[in-house]
């Protein structure tokens, strides 16, 4: 997509992070997994298997997106 | 798909034909929707593998659509009935099969390889940021001065933007700070266009925050 530009100026360094340079705990408090659902078990299930697995990362809550029928 | 009896190859491959473009269908009895009947575009069929009565077949479908319908329904215009045998998604947006997917072992070992070897190579890559992940939406890059309003639910106005993607009114967008960070989703209240003949007033009202207030500091 093209970028206008509007009124440009820089960004002060000292505040807010580029995505790039997040550590794995400030990643885990907003990432998108792409899953390979295994055949057999819910989107549901599959979501409640990777949340206890990824609790031990102190992560409280995940969702999923998408039904497929 | 599987075809409750043996039809010909030409037959198949014609009646698919006719299924892309626009259909209509009618959500399943089991569904989470309201039960009527709804326009959807079917964009391509490909049919990848016929074997006796299977079909192994790709569709790049409109969100919504009813693959097990859609097969049911060609199904019945063959004459010989047909069902869903089983459904992979390959496919959503611009998140494929071959962008960072994971299985839940995968999940399991990489967890294991952060907190107990110390190596978060596996994690890093399985995490992917919701930046990489929304390139669907156009973008508005607000000024530093302008974030911290925006995370606590204000309207941005057009002194706020440094630079944006072209947009339309009411559409979706996604508010991105100076260093490319997921601030809000936001509807636009005017096109770029009007915008560009305004050149004050609010431009987008925020609709999702995702950036915690105070990660930028007070517009003073």
């Amino acid at each position: 997509m093209e970028v206008i530009e509007i009124s440009p100026e820089p960004t002060d360094e000292r505040y807010g992070k580029r995505p790039e340079e997040r550590t794995i705990e400030e990643k885990a408090k907003f990432a998108i997994i792409n899953l390979d659902k295994p055949p057999g078990i819910t989107s549901r299930e599959s979501a409640a298997i990777a949340k206890k697995a990824l609790s031990a990362l102190g992560i409280k809550k995940i969702g999923y997106s998408g039904t497929l029928e | 798909m599987h075809l409750h009896k043996e039809v010909e190859e030409n037959k198949i491959r014609e009646v698919f034909s006719q299924f892309e473009g626009k259909i209509i269908q009618k959500p399943p009895v089991r569904s989470h929707v309201k039960r009527v009947e709804r326009e959807r575009t079917v964009y391509k069929l490909e049919i990848l593998e016929i074997k006796g009565r299977e079909v192994l077949f790709k569709a790049d479908v409109q969100s919504g659509t009813y693959i097990r319908k859609l097969i049911s329904d060609i199904g019945e215009k063959l004459g010989v009935g047909a069902h869903m045998q089983e459904l992979r998604r390959t496919r959503v947006a611009n998140i494929t099969e071959d962008k960072n997917l994971v299985t839940l072992e995968e999940i399991e070992d990489a967890i294991y390889f952060y907190l107990e070897k110390h190596n978060g190579k596996f994690l890093n890559y399985l995490l992917m940021n919701p930046e990489d992940i929304i390139t669907f939406l156009p973008r508005v890059w607000i000024k530093d001065s302008a974030v911290n309003s925006i995370c606590l639910g204000a309207k941005l106005a057009f002194g706020g933007i440094a630079k944006t993607n072209k947009f339309e009114k009411d559409s979706w967008v996604m508010i991105t700070s100076l260093k490319d960070e997921f601030v809000a989703l936001g509807k636009a209240l005017v096109s770029f266009d009007e915008m560009m003949q305004l050149r004050k007033g609010f431009v987008i009202k925020t609709d999702r925050v995702f950036m915690l207030p105070n990660t930028y500091p007070r517009y003073k």
